[in-house]
């Protein structure tokens, strides 16, 4: 994580501005979605539509106190993310996502661990992927065999007695 | 490597021979919760007594039970294999959820075990009778505060009957839910609240070291010395009933025979026995005699549910 | 007989070799399956109580006890290790735990979280055997007022830990709150912000908003930051075992984490994460080094580690005396008592007295057990940093999804004929807002704590209300309430008036005295 003294250049920053955005869409968000509410006749001294009001005012005033700290330049310098590593293993957990209930825990989680370990650099996936299917075999043995733990089996789960 | 050595040694202490599965039961529940507990002993009981090779259960939990409901009958249509546990609570959160899916989507196979509510106050308190409450509910509905579960759930139900039996607009009722039983028991215990009202199991204790009064139980019987609504005055019959439900689409034959294993099931030692240990009370009922109880439970529960305002 | 004959008789049991091998088996399982990142100690105890059930009475409470407290103890390693807590009540533990294993103390950090979860389980679980009837009586004169006004105060030391700035830190608290709102309204039975989704009835779940914020987000981050920051080796250096000024800087957090964890665990409605805030909040203020805060001080570890513990067995006191389980952990535990034919409530030390007394014997020897298989792990601990990183957060991947999966793995959501689990979905959405959160600076823990006291903070206000048919008074009227808020707008306004005296004089000042 950075941190560290104020933006010397003072210039708006963009990615605060987007910030301060934000949190009034879910203040509105938060306060529309209220509105909409159904309110049972049931009597109630604080109801339940207080509380999303009062957490919705403070999300605009962040929102605002944001905005003049964007406007300032006074957040914080970051570093420079590198998006390749990262669209690897948010890959990998969407593979396994959609992969559960077809193909069953082992092959889908053995995806999403040879997605991560080529996000960190590891590969290629031929050598990557089987390690990782009989890793997450061995894993679902033990969870839902061993401790009867529920976890989604497909076509390598039942070949195993 | 550390995973590899968890993983010997799990395997080692824990591997279990496995069959071939028959049964697949569903608890919509967690583990540890109700539902699940109600799952795991029927897997026991059944393999116990030879009925059934191999039990798997599963949880899906969420929503009062319709998750797992609405994944059911989506995954499970025409398997003769796959049941489901559910009860009275389901019956509640199909309606205030407004589920897509309720229990006339799957085949209700029996009725297994039940357990009334209990109504109670604290030892100091200064109703005595079931009468005391009625008259103090009637004079001021809102001086009389109910502590019990979720809201819609079945002791906010009885709570409601109770007021609406009496001649006391339900939507009135000064009703604090709180997020289990436990939690209900210490603010009555603490006199936070003027009764609780939640399962007979839950207060048991209390009411036997004397640290509670019980006023009624909810049920259709008297449970000990404590007199049923009836009795007291109050004409409401409500209790926490535990099902078993089979996959929609199945032959009747296929019905049958699920029904015949499950009454073997019930009938058995292993089953009485896991009964009395959990302090749970056999309320089995199948056949045409169950679809009739369900009916007028879902009846009675929809009503209700609209008088005290939570569905439309 | 009395206390002391009960619990020397319920030791001799315990103590008998094949107990004692059950408990080392019990304590083994419990670390083993609450090390993994993603699996909280409610999962472990639900997952691992059937293996008690085939043992004798004797032997399956001994094991279930070392399950217990070895599932408590193990997920501290991973969360001081690799910044993935497994569930709400270590996530203070990684604040100063993980900065410490990043400067190559994780050894000490580890050695003082198993020694202060062993000296408060010691302190509370004799806590337990001897004061128990009275912390319940007191516990049981908090009504939602005084409940109300414990959440004020814990919102008011959560500032605690919201790292350099202010704005950035409430924001994150408030992005908790929001999420909070979130499911059925409790009191009225009305959805709230679901969207027409069912699983969002039931709110968002803590757990996979703690591992997704923690451990995806850091692994993104890490994995998006490692091209550039090349190999920071985080393995050991200096010493794996704590020196002598680590040792006079943990015993006094030891001891106040378990004075504060023990009561608020005893607590129908407190929670365990609630005593680590508060521990960590005082040992905040009480630091002789309050620089180190952030970067890694070991009285950061050392309190909250003794409070987790110290409220685990005080989650106890109501379980045995009340029959009250006040948590998932203790729920599950309820049902694994019946198993054994204890029927926790007010009769069960006169109905059951030698079982009551043969669970806190064993309930002792596991603690033990645990220092005793744990302290000498430390070093192979530590070596899990030395694994490559691509098989160390493809493994932390695993185990992450493998736990939410497990906890709430419905196929509910549908995407034409595939169906999905929406919870990974959550998981995955989460944990990239945790990598955002990380890239601007933001602090991770608050999002967690709002979560967590938001919707307490709202019921229990509201039940008050409730009760008192409106009365704002209400809220003021009990001495607790009253003693509480004092102690809020103490800890808001001394560091206040502190500063405008010149803070930083006054305190060096005082460590200069002192040391």
């Amino acid at each position: 994580m950075t941190t560290g003294g104020p933006n010397l250049a003072r210039r708006p920053d963009g990615a605060a501005l987007v910030i301060a955005l934000i949190l009034a869409v879910i203040a509105g968000v938060i306060i529309w979605q209220t509105s909409q509410m159904r309110l049972p006749p049931v009597q109630q001294r604080v109801g339940p539509t207080v509380f999303p009001y009062v957490i919705a005012a403070g999300l605009l005033a962040l929102s605002l106190g944001t905005l003049v700290q964007a406007l300032r330049g006074s957040f914080p310098p970051r570093e420079k993310g590198d998006m390749g590593p990262m669209l690897w293993i948010v890959a990998g957990l969407l593979a396994q996502i959609m992969l559960l209930s077809t193909a069953g825990f082992a092959i889908a989680t053995g995806l999403l661990f040879a997605f991560t370990a080529k996000g960190f650099g590891r590969g290629p996936l031929w050598q990557t992927i089987p390690i990782g299917i009989v890793f997450a075999l061995l894993v679902w043995f033990i969870f839902a065999r061993g401790l009867q733990l529920s976890l989604p089996a497909g076509p390598l789960e039942r070949l195993l007695p | 490597m550390n995973k590899l050595f968890v993983a010997a040694l799990l395997t080692g202490a824990l591997a279990v021979p496995a069959y071939a599965a028959d049964y697949t039961i569903m608890a919509p529940a967690s583990p540890g919760g109700g539902w699940d507990q109600t799952a795991r002993t029927m897997q026991e009981a059944l393999q116990a007594e030879g009925i059934s090779g191999n039990v798997q259960v599963t949880n899906v939990p969420g929503a009062g039970g319709t998750i797992g409901l609405a994944q059911f009958v989506n995954q499970s249509t025409g398997n003769p294999d796959a049941l489901i546990v559910g009860g009275y609570v389901m019956v509640g959160a199909v309606l205030t959820n407004m589920s897509p899916v309720t229990l006339a989507d799957v085949t209700p196979i029996a009725r297994l075990i039940g357990e009334a509510d209990v109504i109670v106050v604290p030892a100091a308190s200064e109703l005595k009778t079931m009468d005391d409450l009625v008259a103090k509910l009637k004079a001021d509905p809102g001086s009389v505060s109910w502590a019990g579960g979720s809201a819609g759930g079945v002791d906010h139900i009885a709570a409601g009957l109770i007021a609406k039996a009496v001649g006391v607009d339900p939507t009135q009722i000064n009703y604090i839910a709180y997020s289990g039983g436990g939690e209900a028991l210490a603010a009555v215990l603490g006199g936070q609240v003027t009764v609780g009202i939640s399962g007979v199991g839950e207060f048991a204790s209390q009411i036997e070291a004397g640290d509670l009064r019980a006023l009624a139980v909810t049920g259709d019987t008297a449970v000990g010395d404590i007199p049923n609504l009836k009795d007291a005055g109050v004409d409401v019959a409500v209790t926490n009933w535990r099902m078993v439900a089979a996959a929609p689409g199945i032959t009747d034959e296929q019905k049958a025979a699920v029904t015949a294993d499950i009454e073997k099931m019930a009938m058995s030692q292993t089953w009485k026995t896991a009964l009395e240990t959990k302090g749970w009370t056999d309320m089995y009922m199948a056949g045409a005699d169950f679809d009739a109880q369900l009916a007028k439970d879902i009846e009675a529960t929809s009503a209700i549910l609209k008088d005290v305002g939570l569905v439309q | 007989m009395d206390t002391f004959g009960l619990l020397y008789e319920g030791l001799l049991s315990a103590l008998q070799w094949q107990n004692l091998i059950y408990a080392f088996i019990g304590v083994t399982l419990g670390t083993a399956v609450g090390v993994l990142p993603g699996i909280g100690p409610a999962l472990t105890v639900a997952l691992l109580l059937p293996v008690t059930y085939k043992l004798d009475a004797a032997g399956s409470l001994i094991m279930f006890a070392g399950i217990y407290y070895g599932g408590m103890y193990g997920g501290s390693t991973t969360s001081i290790l690799l910044n993935t807590p497994g569930e709400s009540a270590s996530i203070v533990t990684a604040l100063e735990g993980n900065k410490m294993a990043r400067k190559g103390r994780g050894g000490p950090a580890l050695a003082t979280a198993a020694i202060g979860s062993f000296i408060a389980g010691l302190i509370a679980t004799l806590a337990l055997a001897f004061i128990a009837p009275w912390v319940v009586k007191i516990a049981l004169m908090f009504g939602p007022a005084d409940y109300f006004a414990l959440m004020v105060l814990a919102f008011v030391t959560v500032s605690a830990a919201f790292g350099d700035s202010p704005l950035r830190g409430i924001t994150a608290l408030f992005i908790g709150l929001g999420l909070g709102l979130i499911g059925i309204d409790l009191q009225s039975g009305q959805a709230r912000l679901a969207f027409g989704i069912p699983d969002l009835l039931d709110g968002i779940e803590v757990t996979t908003l703690a591992v997704a914020l923690f451990a995806i987000g850091e692994t993104l981050m890490i994995a998006s930051t490692s091209a550039n920051v090349k190999d920071e080796v985080m393995a050991i250096k200096g010493s794996v075992w704590m020196t002598l000024e680590d040792w006079k800087r943990s015993w006094a957090p030891w001891l106040r984490g378990t004075a504060i964890g023990f009561p608020i665990g005893a607590m129908p409605a407190g929670g365990a994460e609630i005593g680590t805030f508060f521990s960590y909040a005082a040992e905040r203020q009480l630091t002789k080094h309050p620089e180190e805060f952030g970067e890694g001080a070991i009285e950061g570890v050392a309190g909250p580690e003794a409070a987790n513990n110290a409220s685990a067995a005080g989650t106890l006191v109501p379980l045995l005396t009340l029959g009250l389980p006040t948590s998932a952990t203790a729920a599950i535990m309820l049902a694994g008592f019946q198993q054994f034919g204890l029927q926790p409530g007010p009769l069960l030390f006169t109905n059951n007295a030698s079982l009551v007394w043969a669970l806190i014997a064993s309930l002792l020897v596991a603690n033990f057990m645990l220092v005793v298989l744990n302290l000498p792990l430390v070093g192979l601990w530590v070596r899990l940093l030395n694994i490559p990183k691509p098989w160390l957060y493809g493994g932390i991947l695993v185990f992450a999804t493998l736990g939410t999966l497990g906890a709430n793995g419905a196929m509910s959501g549908h995407l034409g004929p595939i169906s999905f689990s929406f919870e990974l979905m959550m998981l995955l959405a989460f944990g990239v807002l945790g990598y955002l959160l990380r890239l601007f600076g933001y602090p991770i823990a608050p999002v967690v704590i709002g979560l967590i006291l938001g919707p307490m903070a709202e019921q229990q206000l509201r039940r008050a209300l409730a009760i008192s048919q409106g009365d704002f008074t209400a809220l003021v009227h009990s001495p607790i309430a009253i003693g509480l808020y004092v102690i809020a707008a103490a800890a808001v306004l001394v560091p206040l008036w502190l500063r405008m005296r010149g803070k930083g004089d006054v305190l060096s000042q005082m460590a200069a005295d002192e040391d």
